[in-house]
């Protein structure tokens, strides 16, 4: 089980600018469906990459599904030589996200989200219609049903 | 967006109404009604239910 609330709190307490996207996001907006990890889209900048690790250190990251004994060093230049992240963590499933496609990354995305409360914390999360055309860009079959609820909230909420 | 990518979504416009008659907008509008907060407290209880669905049907396997 991923601890969404724990996860959000660590990262806000140290500081970390990121963007809640992907099932996390979806449900914030009124999704129905069962998602098991907290995506989000982080800044690529030196200083916040160092508090993603800071934070993420004590939670004991490593790549989800990737074999135990790999050699994996949780560290800034870590991140740095990579862009996209699936981590299992003590605290559940993160996806670390420097860009998503037909999105861009943290810096043409933090125009596009709005603000949410979760558990006392505040985060940014990007909004329903840039949420609907990202997963449009992604195109993946599996989107497809996400997409077309996705869609039926932006109903709901025009029509109410 | 370039044309290419815009007649990709275009073409992905059928296929998404189709996908939307069988979307549950009763359960879409159940939760319009909880503050995000709920939201997310709803989904870990989710999470927990299938973790308890998966354990209870491995056990199950195994006799």
């Amino acid at each position: 089980m991923t601890d969404f609330h724990a996860l959000l709190r660590i990262l806000i307490e140290n500081d970390v600018e990121f963007i809640i996207v992907g099932g996390a996001a979806a449900t914030a907006h009124g999704s129905a469906r069962l998602t098991f990890d907290l995506d989000i889209v982080y800044r690529r900048s030196s200083e916040n990459i160092e508090r993603i690790v800071k934070a993420l250190q004590p939670i004991n990251p490593y790549l989800r599904g990737a074999p135990p004994g790999l050699p994996f060093s949780w560290s800034a230049e870590t991140v740095k030589r990579g862009l996209n992240f699936t981590l299992t963590t003590t605290l559940g499933s993160l996806d670390l996200l420097g860009e998503v496609v037909g999105g861009g990354g943290y810096d043409q995305l933090v125009s596009e989200t709005i603000k949410v409360g979760i558990a006392g914390i505040e985060c940014l999360c990007l909004n329903l219609e840039s949420l609907i055309k990202v997963k449009r860009a992604a195109g993946r079959p599996k989107d497809l049903e996400v997409i077309a609820e996705l869609e039926s909230i932006r109903d709901e909420t025009v029509n109410n | 967006m370039n044309g290419a990518n815009e007649q990709a979504d275009k073409d992905l416009d059928p296929v998404i109404e189709a996908y939307k008659k069988d979307v549950d907008v009763t359960l879409i509008r159940e939760n319009l009604h909880l503050t995000i907060d709920q939201r997310f407290q709803r989904l870990m209880e989710l999470q927990q239910f299938a973790e308890d669905l998966r354990r209870a049907g491995r056990k199950a396997h195994e006799k």
